[in-house]
């Protein structure tokens, strides 16, 4: 009973903030509900929902792009037997730790020559480069979990390397790459520095819009800010409570020797 | 699978470009940039040693951001582990609807922290705010409010981190304990954490990591005030690059904060690589 009060409390203190946001974003604070602020929106920010649809695709393209990657080195990284593994997968948590900001000046000089500013290729590449480190410690403990086995047998089949990683090793830890992928999804959907820093409005995310609007555009009213917030984390909500059975293969912990 | 040489080419190859190309590379030429008069709108680079760092280390504006996020770190990051621990001991054990709970318990991560900090900044002042004055506008509490709204962002992630962990925990361990007479915090000590000890280490290294890269949420709360009251390293490092254009000052101060945050990641390492006696 106990366990209850206390879980209802961390609710209401998690959730009571978002639902006065809701309640604002429908005029309730004020009035009877009201879908005007959602579509103030366009009124107030053109781009929005433009903007919505870059978050959406940079952040979809970024993830599968991440996971990709990450995947065939965490492979690599389990079946190399390294001294040092242990090491260096602990160095890539290292590396996912360092903040955006430590390298994203220099970054923005590099992606200038080489002509990526502002354009959805370079956002896509410079926000999978920054999650990498982390897709590969979660994979690195997934796979290293796995009997070589089954890839053995496959091998004595004459299967190659490819083939051993699509028929054998991806169906086994298909459950934890799409769980990393979503992780991935929310991370780089809720990104500002890299956006913000790599595009000068031609590419424009929604957390580079919304801080565009407050820097510039005080004005905003906070229905329509709200109304904002409440587009924008809806989807992420959406697809967390669908994959939520998924989510749970998300895990930092896989004890490896 | 014996891996051939042509195999370790496939596997490690497009990594190696991914964040060579764009993390590698750019930290390391930022870092060579920073020992000089580099600026992208200069022409002329001179050698100029440490005078970019001697610049930055001197600067009051940079020790007080210094100072702003040892004291964000130190309060935030403790604060997130023990709240976000306290919710996955509750989810522990079955309870009914936990999915459910787990899910709407995760939704404040959801927010991103630029959205946080709006609706933040619009519930702790102005006229649709809850409160009959403003902590982010005043100098005493501006930081304290800035790290409450970090806690409330980031503890739901911890939970749903470490939640995986504390449900794999043998059931065993825990009966031992409760028959030994062990109490609840008895056995968060000498159950939880042992057992938890590297994936504690794991997430206590990223929250570190965050905490110095505090940039978004601050930006819209409070954008460092007042004064320089929540200023962090990071906005002082962005503020100088691309505000004042005073670009080498900018770079230098960014490799500081990779500076602290590799300082912490070799003393996790170190931690890491004991193994506790059980």
């Amino acid at each position: 009973m106990t366990r209850v009060i206390l879980l209802l409390t961390a609710l209401a203190a998690f959730l009571l903030p978002l639902a006065w946001t809701v309640l604002a974003a429908l005029g309730m604070l004020n009035g009877p509900p009201t879908l005007s602020h959602f579509s103030d929106l366009g009124v107030a920010e053109p781009a929005f929902w433009q903007e919505l649809a870059t978050s959406t695709a940079s952040a979809a393209c970024a993830a599968a792009l991440t996971v990709s990657v990450s995947f065939l080195a965490a492979y690599g990284l389990a079946r190399s037997h390294l001294r040092a593994g242990r090491l260096l997968r602990q160095g890539f948590l290292v590396l996912a730790s360092l903040p955006v900001m430590a390298y994203v000046i220099p970054l923005s000089d590099v992606m200038r020559r080489a002509h990526l500013v502002d354009t959805f290729a370079g956002v896509v590449l410079a926000e999978a480069a920054v999650t990498a480190p982390l897709a590969v410690f979660v994979l690195h403990g997934a796979l290293a979990q796995l009997s070589p086995e089954w890839e053995e047998a496959a091998v004595l089949d004459g299967a190659g390397l490819l083939r051993v990683l699509g028929r054998v090793v991806f169906p086994l830890v298909a459950p934890s790459v799409a769980a990393t992928a979503i992780v991935l999804f929310v991370i780089d959907w809720n990104m500002l520095l890299v956006p913000l820093v790599l595009t000068s409005g031609e590419v424009r995310t929604v957390p580079v819009g919304m801080m565009d609007f407050f820097t510039f555009e005080r004005e905003l009213d906070w229905p329509t800010a709200a109304a904002a917030l409440i587009v924008s984390l809806a989807p992420l909500a959406l697809l967390v409570a669908v994959f939520h059975r998924l989510l749970e293969r998300f895990r930092l912990d896989t004890q490896i020797g | 699978m014996r891996l051939t040489r042509r195999d370790r080419i496939v596997l490690f190859a497009p990594l190696a470009v991914l964040v060579g190309g764009w993390l590698v590379l750019p930290a390391v030429l930022g870092l060579l940039a920073s020992f000089t008069t580099y600026s992208p709108f200069t022409t002329v680079v001179r050698f100029s040693g440490l005078a970019n760092y001697a610049a930055v280390v001197q600067d009051p504006v940079f020790g007080a951001a210094v100072r702003n996020i040892a004291v964000f770190t130190i309060v935030a990051v403790p604060l997130e582990l023990a709240v976000g621990f306290g919710i996955a001991h509750l989810l522990r054990t079955p309870i009914k609807g936990r999915a459910l709970w787990r899910v709407l318990l995760l939704v404040p991560w959801l927010v991103s922290p630029i959205a946080g900090g709006v609706m933040w900044h619009f519930l702790f002042g102005g006229a649709a705010g809850i409160l009959d004055f403003s902590p982010v506008g005043d100098v005493r509490f501006a930081l304290l409010a800035a790290i409450a709204v970090e806690v409330w962002r980031v503890a739901p992630f911890v939970t749903f981190l470490l939640l995986p962990g504390l449900i794999s925990i043998p059931k065993e361990r825990w009966e031992e304990a409760t028959l030994a007479g062990a109490s609840w915090i008895q056995q968060v000590l000498h159950v939880a954490i042992p057992e938890l000890r590297t994936l504690l280490l794991t997430v206590a290294m990223l929250l570190v990591g965050l905490s110095f890269g505090t940039f978004d949420t601050i930006l819209i709360l409070t954008g460092g005030g007042p004064g320089t009251a929540t200023l962090t390293p990071a906005l002082y490092s962005y503020g100088r690059a691309f505000q004042t254009n005073d670009w080498p000052v900018g770079a230098a101060s960014g490799w500081l904060i990779a500076g602290g945050v590799i300082a912490v990641g070799l003393v996790y390492l170190r931690l890491a690589r004991e193994r506790p006696a059980r």
